[in-house]
C-alpha cells in the first residue's frame, strides 16, 4: 500500500516536472509546443554529456536548461514568432522543429540507446519501505520548480509582465509591456523546463534521440485538462499519475500507458474549458 | 426593391463554365492516361514503391479534405488507415483466403472504421468546441489503437505485425492500376464534392464555424459525417495497402504515420486534393530512394521543409502555384446566374408574440449580470434594447439565442421554450441573430455565403453547384439596396465594412425568421449606410411582420426606428414602454445623462 502511494507521489512529480514547461508556454502563447519532447531530449543528451566530462551530477540540470533555454529561445526568434496568428500551424511548425532536432541528435550522438547513471543509487528506507533513491530525490525537485514558478509569476516584473499578457494582451502592450520579450523569454524557459525534465527523467529510463515523443503526448494532456493554471497541474498530474499507476499495477501497464490520454480526452470533453476554475 | 418574381442578373461566370468544366477534366485525364501506361515504362522497384504511395495518397486526400477544406487538423486518419489494414491481415491469417473472407473484409473494414469514427467524431465535435480540442482527440486516436495492437498477442501479432498470409492474386501492373485508379476516382469524386453546392458547407464550417450553428446548421452533425466517410475510405486504402504488401504493422496505425500524412498535405498544398497526391507520391518516392542512402539527412530535409512551407508558404506547392496563376484577379466563385425571389409564406397572425422572456437570470458565479428579466415582443414590433456598457445587452441576446446561456429563467421563440437547446435548433424555431461586429464567411463568395445560409431550409445538392441563387423576398431586398447584388461572385473578404455587415443581415433574413436579434448592427457604418439600414429595418418589421430585437447605443437612430423600447441597467429591466415615454424619463435622462452630455457637447463644437 504504502509502496503504491510513493509510486502515485513520485509519478505525479515526474509528470509535472515534465508538464510545467509545457504549461508556460501554453499559458502565456496559447500555443503548444509540439517540440517539447525534442527540448526534453536535447536535456537528457546534456546530462549525458554532462556525466562523460565528470562533472558533478548537480551541474546536468543547469547545464540543460542553458541548453535546451538558448535553442528555445532561437526557435522563438526564427519560428514561433511568425505563428501567433496561426495556433494550429503553431503546433505543426514545432513539429517539423521536433523532427529537425531529432535528426541532428542522431547524427551526432547514433541511434542507439546510451545511459547516465543516477546520482543517487540504490534504496532509501522511507517510512519502513526500502524505495528508490532517485525517485524520491524526484520530490524536492518538483516541488522546488513549482516554488521558482510561482515566485517568478508573482514576485518579479517580469511575472507580473506574463501575467498581464496572459490576461489581456493588447492591454498590456497598449500599457506599455513589450510583450515581443515576454514571448521570447517565456518560450526560452518553457524549452529550458523541458530539457531539465529531460536530464531529470534520464537516470530512470534511457537517452536516445526519440526519447522526449511518449513524453509528450502525456504532458500535453495534462496541460489541456489543467487548463492553464499551475495548481490544477499539479492536481492532474496526481489525479491522473495516480489512476495510471493504479491502472498499470492492477489491470495491466499497456492501458495504464493510455490512462492519462484516454480519461483528458473524456474530462475535456465533459468540460471544455479544462479545470482552472473549478 | 424587386417585387417581381424573378430577377435575372447574369453574371460574366456563366459562360465560363464549359470552359470551367474542361480545364478541370483534361488534368485528370491525363492522369488516368498515366496509370495505364505507366506500368510498360517504369521500371519494377519504382513501380512497387508508387503502389504504396497511391494507397498512401488516398489517405492523404482524406487528411486535405478535413484539415484543408473543413479546417479540422487531424493526426488521426493513420488510426484508420490501419484499422482496414488490420481488419484484412486478421480475417486473411485466421480464416484464409476466399471471395467470401474478402467481402467480409471490405465490409468489415468500413463498418469498423465508420463505428470508431463517430465515436471519435461524437468526441471530438460538439456546440463549443475547439479546434485544439479536437486536433487532441485526433491525436490520441492511433496512440490507443497502437496501443492496443501491442497488446493484441497473437491476434495482433503485437510488434512485429502481422505478415505471411494469402491475399488476392493480382499482377503488380494490375495492383499499380487499382491503386492508381482508386486515387484518381477518389480524388475526383472528392473534387465534384467539394465543389457542390454541399461542398461549400466545408469552407464556411473553416471560416466560421459559429455563424455557421447561428444559420441553423448542426455542425457537429456535419464534421461526424464527414469525419465517418472519410475514416471509411482511409479504411478501403490501408486495406489495399496490406492487401498488397502483404504485412499489416503497428506502424500503419501510428501516431508517426498520421503527422507524416499531414506534412505530405502541408508539403503539396493544403485544399488543393492535387497537392495532397502529389505530396503523398513525391514524399514516398524520395524516401524510398534517400532513406538508404541519407537515412537521418533524408528526415532532417522534410523537417526543415515543413518548417519552412508552414512558416513561409502555408498555401504549399500546388497552393501557391494556384494563388499565383489566379490571385491577380479576384476570384470568382462559379457560375451564379440568377438571383429569384422564393415566394411568400403567409403571415398567419401577425400580432401574436414572438419573444417571451421571463424571470432570465444569468450570474458568473457569484457576480450577476441579469437578474429577473422579463418582458415579451409581438411580430411587427422593433424592440430596442438600450443602456450604458455592462448593462447586460448583449449578455441577453446570447441568452435568448442560446439554451445554454442562462442560469435562470425561460425563454419562448414563437411559443417553444427554448429549453437547453443549441443555437441551430432555436434557430429551427424561428430566430435569426446577427452579431455585433460583421461574421460572414471571408473565403466564401457573396452569393456562396447567401446560400450557405439557405442550405438549412433547402438542402444542397452534393454533385453540382447551381446557377441560381433563390432567396426570399425580405433578404433579396436587402441584396438589392444594398448593392450586394453586383457583387455576387466577389468573395466577402474584399466587401467594405458597411457591406459585410448587408451581406450578414441578408444571411440572417434567409433563414426566414420571424424574430430577428442584432446587436449593434449600425457601429462603425456611416451615416448615409444607417439610415439605410434604418429604413430596410423598418420596412422589414411592417411588411414581413418580424418581430426584431435591436441593440443600439445611438439613441437618435433608436428614436427613429423603434415602435418599444427597454432600458437596462445594471441586469435589470428598468423601464420598458414607447419611444416618447422613454424619451421623457426622468431615469433614462439619469443613466444616460453622461452620455447626453457628451453628445450635446460634441454636436456644439
Amino acid at each position: 500500500m504504502m509502496m503504491i502511494i510513493l509510486d502515485i507521489t513520485t509519478t505525479a512529480a515526474i509528470l509535472f516536472i515534465v508538464a510545467s514547461g509545457l504549461l508556460i508556454v501554453f499559458g502565456v502563447m496559447k500555443i503548444v509546443n509540439f517540440a517539447h519532447g525534442a527540448f526534453m531530449t536535447v536535456g537528457a543528451y546534456a546530462a549525458l554529456i554532462t556525466s562523460y566530462l565528470a562533472l558533478p551530477a548537480i551541474a546536468a540540470p543547469f547545464v540543460a536548461f542553458a541548453v535546451g533555454g538558448l535553442l528555445g529561445a532561437a526557435a522563438e526568434l526564427l519560428i514561433v514568432r511568425r505563428l501567433y496568428n496561426r495556433p494550429l500551424d503553431a503546433i505543426l511548425a514545432t513539429w517539423g522543429l521536433g523532427i529537425v532536432i531529432g535528426q541532428v541528435l542522431t547524427l551526432m550522438f547514433g541511434r542507439e540507446v546510451q545511459f547516465v547513471p543516477a546520482p543517487v543509487t540504490g534504496t532509501l528506507a522511507f517510512l519502513g519501505n526500502d524505495y528508490s533513491g532517485y525517485r524520491l530525490l524526484l520530490l524536492p525537485a518538483a516541488v522546488v520548480i513549482g516554488a521558482l514558478f510561482t515566485a517568478l509569476l508573482t514576485g518579479t516584473r517580469l511575472g507580473l509582465a506574463t501575467r498581464a499578457v496572459i490576461m489581456n494582451e493588447t492591454l498590456a502592450q497598449g500599457l506599455g509591456i513589450d510583450s515581443t520579450r515576454v514571448r521570447l523569454l517565456t518560450f526560452g524557459i518553457g524549452s529550458g523546463l523541458a530539457a531539465v525534465a529531460g536530464a531529470a527523467v534520464t537516470p530512470l529510463a534511457s537517452v536516445d534521440p526519440n526519447m522526449g515523443l511518449p513524453w509528450l503526448i502525456g504532458a500535453f494532456m495534462l496541460v489541456m485538462v489543467s487548463g492553464g493554471s499551475l495548481p490544477t497541474l499539479a492536481l492532474s498530474c496526481f489525479v491522473l499519475g495516480g489512476l495510471q499507476v493504479l491502472v498499470s499495477t492492477f489491470v495491466s501497464p499497456i492501458l495504464g500507458g493510455l490512462t492519462i490520454a484516454v480519461l483528458a480526452a473524456v474530462a475535456l470533453r465533459l468540460r471544455p474549458e479544462g479545470f482552472a476554475r473549478v | 426593391m424587386s417585387d417581381s418574381s424573378a430577377t435575372a442578373i447574369s453574371l460574366p461566370g456563366a459562360r465560363s463554365r464549359v470552359r470551367q468544366l474542361g480545364r478541370l477534366g483534361i488534368p485528370w485525364l491525363l492522369g488516368v492516361l498515366a496509370i495505364l501506361v505507366g506500368p510498360w515504362f517504369l521500371d519494377a522497384y519504382i513501380v512497387n514503391i508508387l503502389i504504396r504511395a497511391f494507397f498512401v495518397a488516398t489517405v492523404a486526400l482524406t487528411v486535405d479534405v478535413l484539415w484543408g477544406y473543413s479546417g479540422y487538423l487531424t493526426f488521426g486518419q493513420s488510426a484508420f488507415f490501419g484499422l482496414g489494414a488490420y481488419v484484412l491481415a486478421i480475417v486473411f491469417v485466421r480464416y484464409g483466403f476466399g471471395p467470401g473472407q474478402a467481402l467480409a473484409v471490405l465490409l468489415g473494414a468500413m463498418a469498423l472504421a465508420a463505428v470508431v469514427a463517430a465515436l471519435v467524431g461524437w468526441l471530438s465535435f460538439y456546440p463549443g468546441s475547439t479546434p485544439l480540442y479536437a486536433s487532441v482527440v485526433s491525436l490520441v486516436v492511433p496512440i490507443v489503437l497502437v496501443q492496443l495492437l501491442y497488446s493484441g498477442g497473437a491476434f495482433t501479432g503485437s510488434s512485429s505485425g502481422l505478415v505471411g498470409y494469402e491475399s488476392f492474386d493480382l499482377s503488380v501492373e494490375a495492383w499499380f492500376r487499382l491503386a492508381g485508379l482508386g486515387v484518381v476516382a477518389i480524388g475526383l469524386l472528392a473534387r465534384i464534392a467539394i465543389s457542390s453546392d454541399a461542398g461549400r458547407l466545408l469552407s464556411a464550417l473553416r471560416d466560421n464555424e459559429m455563424r455557421c450553428a447561428y444559420l441553423g446548421l448542426d455542425t457537429p452533425r456535419i464534421r461526424i459525417v464527414l469525419l465517418v466517410l472519410c475514416a471509411m475510405v482511409a479504411a478501403l486504402a490501408g486495406l489495399g495497402y496490406a492487401g498488397f504488401g502483404g504485412i499489416a504493422a503497428p506502424e500503419n496505425a501510428s501516431f508517426t504515420f498520421g503527422t507524416q500524412l499531414v506534412i505530405m498535405v502541408a508539403l503539396g498544398g493544403r485544399g488543393t486534393l492535387v497537392g495532397a497526391i502529389f505530396g503523398a507520391l513525391i514524399l514516398e518516392l524520395a524516401s524510398a530512394y534517400l532513406s538508404g542512402s541519407l537515412p537521418f539527412v533524408w528526415e532532417l530535409i522534410v523537417g526543415l521543409a515543413f518548417i519552412l512551407v508552414i512558416v513561409a508558404m502555408p498555401a504549399g506547392l500546388f497552393g501557391s502555384i494556384r494563388d499565383m496563376a489566379g490571385g491577380l484577379s479576384r476570384k470568382t466563385a462559379g457560375p451564379i446566374v440568377s438571383l429569384q425571389t422564393l415566394p411568400l409564406s403567409d403571415v398567419q397572425s401577425p400580432d401574436e408574440i414572438a419573444v417571451e422572456v421571463s424571470g432570465l437570470g444569468k450570474h458568473f458565479g457569484s457576480l450577476s449580470v441579469l437578474s429577473d428579466v422579463s418582458f415579451s415582443a409581438r411580430r411587427g414590433e422593433l424592440v430596442s434594447l438600450v443602456g450604458p456598457n455592462g448593462a447586460g445587452k448583449t449578455t441577453l441576446i446570447r441568452c435568448i439565442a442560446d439554451g445554454h446561456e442562462r442560469s435562470a429563467g425561460s425563454v419562448k421563440i414563437m411559443g417553444h421554450s427554448i429549453d437547453r437547446l443549441p443555437p441551430h435548433r432555436i434557430v429551427a424555431l424561428g430566430l435569426g441573430r446577427k452579431f455585433q461586429t460583421a461574421s460572414v464567411f471571408e473565403s466564401l463568395s457573396v452569393a456562396d455565403c447567401l446560400r450557405v445560409a439557405s442550405a438549412r431550409k433547402h438542402s444542397p445538392s452534393f454533385f453540382t453547384s447551381s446557377a441560381s441563387l433563390a432567396l426570399p423576398r425580405a433578404a433579396l431586398a436587402v441584396v438589392d439596396t444594398s448593392g450586394l447584388g453586383d457583387r455576387l461572385t466577389e468573395e466577402a473578404r474584399y466587401l467594405s465594412h458597411g457591406l459585410k455587415q448587408a451581406l450578414e443581415l441578408a444571411m440572417v433574413l434567409a433563414l426566414e425568421p420571424k424574430v430577428v436579434l442584432l446587436d449593434e448592427p449600425t457601429a462603425g457604418l456611416t451615416r448615409v449606410e444607417r439610415q439605410r439600414f434604418g429604413a430596410v429595418l423598418t420596412k422589414l418589421v411592417e411588411v414581413e411582420r418580424l418581430c426584431v430585437l435591436l441593440v443600439e447605443h445611438d439613441l437618435d437612430f433608436v428614436r427613429e426606428i423603434s415602435s418599444r423600447i427597454i432600458v437596462l441597467h445594471q441586469g435589470h429591466i428598468a423601464l420598458d414602454g414607447t419611444v416618447a415615454e422613454i424619451v421623457e424619463s426622468a431615469l433614462v435622462r439619469e443613466i444616460y445623462s453622461g452620455q447626453h452630455r457628451d453628445r450635446r457637447a460634441g454636436a456644439a463644437s
